[in-house]
């Protein structure tokens, strides 16, 4: 659906490419992940994408057909959240809605929309009013309200609480299982990792690999038991590969003539293999 | 599908209204209406006119100003561009609605007067110079404000080009500045090509080739700066403010 060629960008006031030629595809139905780092460069691709910054390098086609010959009629295909949540502050939420609701040719069920996201009831607050996780809120129906057959999504469920960032995932999922196409970006592995098809891992503005959560799992990971025994008046810990672990004699030794503390197989989560595989840690703040 | 452009024009004007835009220059148009209503007759002649003008040019500039700052402040523009409108639907849609807005606030005045004071103005002409002068400096203000990093920036640039241009209108429409020579630099003043055309409206105005030179001046002008400044800078400004 979405093609990028050798992708590379450089801001008008910059001194050097913050984006350094990258290539992907994503197909259609699929939820493609952008994980990286802070200034990593995922919103800086997506506004490309979205055809927001132009005089980018490289080529980018949209169902078969260079960006750049599509008029403004590529917005009624696409919805897009951007990393801030964005309204008229002093408009209601309904009457915020109403007016780009306005703007396009299709338009979603905005009730059921907002029902979904517990807005309903708040629809005539101005928006003002509204917490961080409402704004949040309301700016995934305003970037679904035209039922869009591709969605793109910069860090969604940043500031939201567990019980709306599921709520969330949920509605990313039915929209692919309705036949829809998502572009998320994140530093939140576990988004990723729940929601996407396949992710990129992105430092620099370069991508350092490109899989299924699950491939770069069996690629990266490594399969283990982990063993807490008593030694004396203190634990000690060891760690055995899951494989052949039946046939493994100081494991098994172990298990015989210790006293067990606890006993739990592992599998390296996504967040350490983007480590192991860039070098970079994803969060360096928080 | 109603069409776009009246949905945004529509959509500013609500804004306009509940950013207290609107509540303002009503203020503004009853505090003017205020001031003229204690003057005699002799000066009125000579007043309303002149603030008339005020109201087109230094005022357009000032509204657009804000509603421009407004929305940089919310960041609202890198959603419009998100959605099918196009630039110039949007750039259009703010020109229509600020000169509603303008032109509304400057009937007030009209009205108060025709009604109060039973003052003698050819309502054609009169609305032709508001309309033609409100446009011109409308758009020229939404690419002044293409240009501003804050607020007190665009109030400071303000100031300066309506003193510039304004206190030599203010002395000639007076009659200060009599010389011929003033007559003909004054001609490349937008200010006193506003004057020119609204002042035309009211009894004792001397139709010369002037009054058609400072019309056609707005309207040419007011062309120039959309299709030269506000329509191809608009993209650059919006990702701009938009925060990217
Ligand atoms: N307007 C701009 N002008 C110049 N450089 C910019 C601009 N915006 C971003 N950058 C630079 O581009 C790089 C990528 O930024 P980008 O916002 O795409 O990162 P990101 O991956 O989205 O990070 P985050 O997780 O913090 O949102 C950074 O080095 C940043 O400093
Ligand atoms: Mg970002």
């Amino acid at each position: 659906m979405f093609k990028v060629e050798d992708l590379k960008y450089r801001y008008p006031k910059g001194e050097h490419d913050v984006i350094n030629g990258i290539s992907f595809d994503i197909s259609e139905g699929e939820i493609f992940g952008f994980l990286g780092p802070s200034g990593a460069g995922k919103s800086t691709t997506q506004k490309i994408l979205i055809k927001i910054l132009g005089d980018y390098r490289g080529t980018i086609s949209y169902s078969g057909k260079d960006i750049t010959e599509f008029k403004d009629d590529f917005y009624e295909d696409i919805g897009v959240s951007f990393e801030m949540p964005i309204h008229f502050s002093k408009m209601t939420a309904m009457e915020n809605i109403d007016f780009f609701l306005k703007l396009y040719k299709n338009n979603a069920d905005v009730e059921e929309l907002m029902k979904r996201v517990g807005l309903w009831e708040d629809r005539d607050m101005m928006v003002g009013e509204f917490s961080k996780g409402m704004k949040i809120r309301l700016n995934i129906v305003r970037a679904m309200l035209n039922n869009p057959k591709m969605l793109f999504m910069d860090e969604p469920t940043n500031g939201l609480d567990p019980m709306n960032a599921m709520i969330l995932k949920d509605m990313i999922r039915e929209f692919r299982a309705d036949g829809g196409t998502v572009f998320i970006t994140s530093h939140i592995m576990s988004d990723i990792d729940q929601l996407c098809d396949r992710v990129a891992f992105i430092v620099e503005g370069k991508i350092i690999e490109m899989d299924s959560p699950r491939n770069l799992k069996i690629k990266y990971g490594k399969r283990s038991m982990t063993l807490e025994y008593k030694e004396n008046d203190h634990t000690e810990i060891v760690e055995f590969p899951l494989d052949g672990i039946g046939k493994n004699k100081e494991f098994l030794n172990l298990l015989q003539t210790k006293e067990v503390e606890t006993l739990h197989s592992g599998e390296t989560t996504l967040e350490d293999i983007f480590i192991q595989v860039t070098g970079v840690k994803l969060k360096n703040e928080e | 599908m109603k069409s776009r452009l009246a949905i945004l024009v529509k959509g500013e004007l609500s804004r306009l209204n509940k950013y207290n835009v609107f509540s303002i220059s009503i203020l503004v148009a009853l505090i003017w209406g205020i001031i003229l209503f204690f003057l005699n007759e002799d000066a009125l002649g000579s007043i309303l006119p002149f603030v008339l003008v005020l109201d087109a040019t230094m005022m357009s500039v000032m509204y657009i100003g804000s509603v421009m700052y407004f929305e940089k402040s919310e960041s609202t523009i890198s959603t419009m561009l998100v959605t099918p409108t196009t630039n110039k639907e949007l750039v259009m849609s703010k020109v229509i609605a600020n000169t509603i807005h303008n032109a509304f606030s400057a009937s007030l005045i009209i009205i108060v007067f025709i009604i109060f004071k039973d003052v003698d103005v050819k309502i054609f002409l009169v609305f032709l110079g508001i309309i033609s002068t409100t446009t011109f400096f409308t758009i020229a203000g939404l690419c002044l404000s293409y240009f501003q990093k804050d607020f007190t920036g665009m109030l400071v640039n303000i100031m300066i080009l309506m003193f510039g241009f304004g206190i030599p209108m203010a002395l000639y429409q007076f009659g200060v500045l009599k010389a011929d020579f003033w007559e003909y630099l004054l001609l490349i003043n937008p200010m006193q090509a506003g004057a020119e055309v609204i002042t035309a409206a009211f009894v004792g105005y001397e139709f010369t080739y002037k009054y058609y030179f400072s019309l056609a001046y707005m309207i040419i002008g007011a062309a120039i700066f959309y299709y030269g400044v506000a329509i191809p800078k608009f993209q650059k400004y919006a990702v701009k403010q938009s925060g990217v």
